[in-house]
């Protein structure tokens, strides 16, 4: 079988239009693939695609769209009509999403074709991905490792170049930790940037939808066709910019700022060690790399936690056994149908939090946990602003290590919040982040930089990103699958 | 309620508590370990009452977008298709179990 699905989306692009391929042949590579190889993924596959891809044949293959035929995977808490939508929980485990979410109508206004829904942490709580329902996702780069979450599923699709392109959400890091664990490039946008119309809501302020790839042009060019205005969430801004138009460019007068707080002793040191070769590498080459302190920012796990599980609390309460999703089946009254319908549907994790976030809005409890988290977030982002008005860009690690053992932080409640540390304050302020590979560890794991840019400012963050990638030069092919 | 105060775990009417909040039913395993699990999480959060307080009052919203005050359009879902996930249903109607007493 050929292996056009390695090649880059340009060259993909030009044998479709040349016709040396057509758009079934790429998901016939993608499936064979997937088949072939079992890294649980995927929840479910798309069993249309076939014929959604045949049917493109029909069409004449339009020069201008780089995305046309191009096979997709979708994180299960995105609505696809007709697909079921589990967010990899028992409770959604029949749920037939019946809409289209915003980004999927993008999808398929652009012809990309999506190949299946992937795996996830069970409600997105999670960064390991252990929390699904259906299994934990394979890290294709060690088996024993975790695939970071909790788009796992995502990310191991892509890293184990089972499909070119995957979308993913970022509520705490859930794009950007499990890209930095798999070796691929993935971009929390702006809050605002992409529609989160038909995202199963998590925690509503700062839930967003992102690209994840194999490389960073790659990425630009599929948040250019993603992002915009929704009329169906309000949160959601009109932008028409295109985000590749920096890459390439000089970095003239460029700034960065590291945190102190991103190189602390609880990051691993070779993870350190090689965010400081960047430094390094970036000094070289005339960009000027300040240690900086920002206010509050060792306060952003604390914030997350409360403002993720009060909004995870009061999104959740719909699942109630009554209008759709699993339903106990022999309830003595409706209390009983509501609490046995949450007590077998939900998993630990997810009864965990919405428990605390129950308690966390309750009563006096709301001001004195979710108003003052609310009010120390602000300061956050403004201190976070300030750096931003002398820096164009922040950078650090994207996870304190590199994939660790499966299995190891299963017991302790607080484990998963840990592993985001250094990438909740990008949803707190709102923040575009980035996660690209930078190199590997002893243990051949990938490690990932994290670049954080001021609000809608993805096109510089692309740009030092770009740079960075042509500068090393990495060889990202470790994960990748056998044929 | 406060929960925990100066305890090692939560007391079993604490962890009925935030279940009965939550509407999450819980067997006997569960609460046992739900009074040390939960213990740990809010002494997590408590750590923000260290925090200095605010005095002014603060208006809270999650995005900085002027956003209109309607709710902007919402596509048009066919009854057929919403009762589709419905798991009991009697025909248009969605089944609930019985509130009232004869």
């Amino acid at each position: 079988m050929s292996k056009y699905i390695d090649k880059s989306l340009n060259e993909i692009h030009e044998a479709l239009v040349k016709g040396e391929i057509k758009p079934v042949d790429l998901v016939n590579e993608c499936l064979d693939r997937i088949n072939k190889n079992n890294l649980n993924a995927f929840i479910t596959m798309n069993d249309k695609v076939i014929e959604e891809a045949k049917e493109l044949e029909k069409m004449e293959v339009p020069k201008d769209d780089l995305f046309f035929g191009i096979p997709i995977a979708i994180k299960d808490n995105i609505m696809v009509n007709g697909m079921l939508c589990t967010c990899a929980s028992k409770i959604l485990s029949n749920f037939e999403a019946i809409y289209d979410a915003g980004v999927i109508d993008l999808v398929k206004e652009h012809h990309m074709l999506i190949i299946g829904k992937t795996n996830m942490d069970e409600f997105a709580m999670g960064s390991t991905s252990e929390t699904s329902y259906y299994g934990t996702p394979i890290n294709p780069w060690n088996k024993e490792r975790v695939p970071g979450g909790s788009s796992g599923g995502s990310a191991v699709s892509v890293a184990g170049r089972l499909v070119p392109l995957a979308l993913g959400s970022d509520t705490g890091g859930s794009i950007r930790q499990p890209s930095s664990f798999n070796g691929i490039v993935g971009m929390k946008p702006s809050y605002g940037r992409v529609s989160r119309y038909g995202l199963v809501a998590f925690a509503s302020s700062l839930d967003q939808i992102g690209p994840m790839t194999r490389n960073v042009l790659e990425n630009a060019n599929l948040l250019n066709v993603i992002c915009g205005k929704d009329d169906r969430d309000m949160t959601s801004v009109e932008t028409n910019e295109d985000f590749t138009r920096l890459i390439g460019k000089p970095l003239k007068d460029f700034k960065v700022a590291i945190p102190n707080y991103f190189l602390s002793d609880f990051v691993d040191s070779e993870v350190r060690n090689k965010v400081l070769e960047i430094k390094e590498m970036l000094e070289k080459n005339n960009v000027k790399v300040d240690m900086v302190d920002i206010n509050h920012i060792d306060m952003a796990v604390i914030l997350y936690q409360i403002i993720a599980m009060g909004e995870a609390s009061s999104n959740l309460a719909r699942f109630d056994g009554i209008r759709y999703g699993y339903s106990y089946p022999d309830p003595e009254n409706l209390e009983d149908l509501y609490l046995k319908t949450r007590q077998y549907g939900f998993g630990n994790e997810v009864k965990r939090r919405i428990m605390v976030g129950s308690y966390i809005l309750s009563g006096e409890n709301a001001k004195i946990y979710y108003s003052k988290a609310m009010q120390i977030r602000d300061d956050l982002q403004k201190s976070f602003k300030k750096i931003f008005s002398e820096y164009n860009l922040i950078i650090g690690p994207s996870a304190a290590r590199c994939a660790y053992p499966l299995n190891s932080g299963k017991d302790d409640p607080l484990h998963c919040f840990m592993d985001d540390i250094l990438v909740m304050h990008a949803n707190m302020g709102g923040f575009p982040c980035i996660s690209i590979p930078i190199g590997f560890n002893s243990e051949k794991l990938p490690i990932g930089l994290q670049i954080l840019g001021n609000n809608f400012d993805e096109a510089t963050i692309y740009q030092l990103a770009s740079f960075i990638e042509k500068e090393l030069n990495l060889d990202l092919e470790g994960g990748k699958v056998s044929e | 309620m406060k929960c925990g105060d100066k305890m090692d775990k939560l007391t079993r009417e604490e962890v009925e508590h935030v279940a009965h909040l939550a509407r999450i039913g819980l067997s006997e395993d569960d609460i046992t370990r739900y009074q040390v699990e939960l213990k740990k999480m809010i002494d997590e959060i408590d750590k923000i009452k260290t925090m200095s307080d605010f005095d002014e009052e603060f208006m809270i919203s999650p995005c900085k977008n002027e956003v209109p005050l309607d709710n902007g359009k919402v596509d048009n879902i066919e009854t057929d298709n919403i009762l589709k996930n419905v798991p009991k249903k009697k025909g248009n109607f969605v089944e609930v179990p019985v509130m009232v007493n004869e």
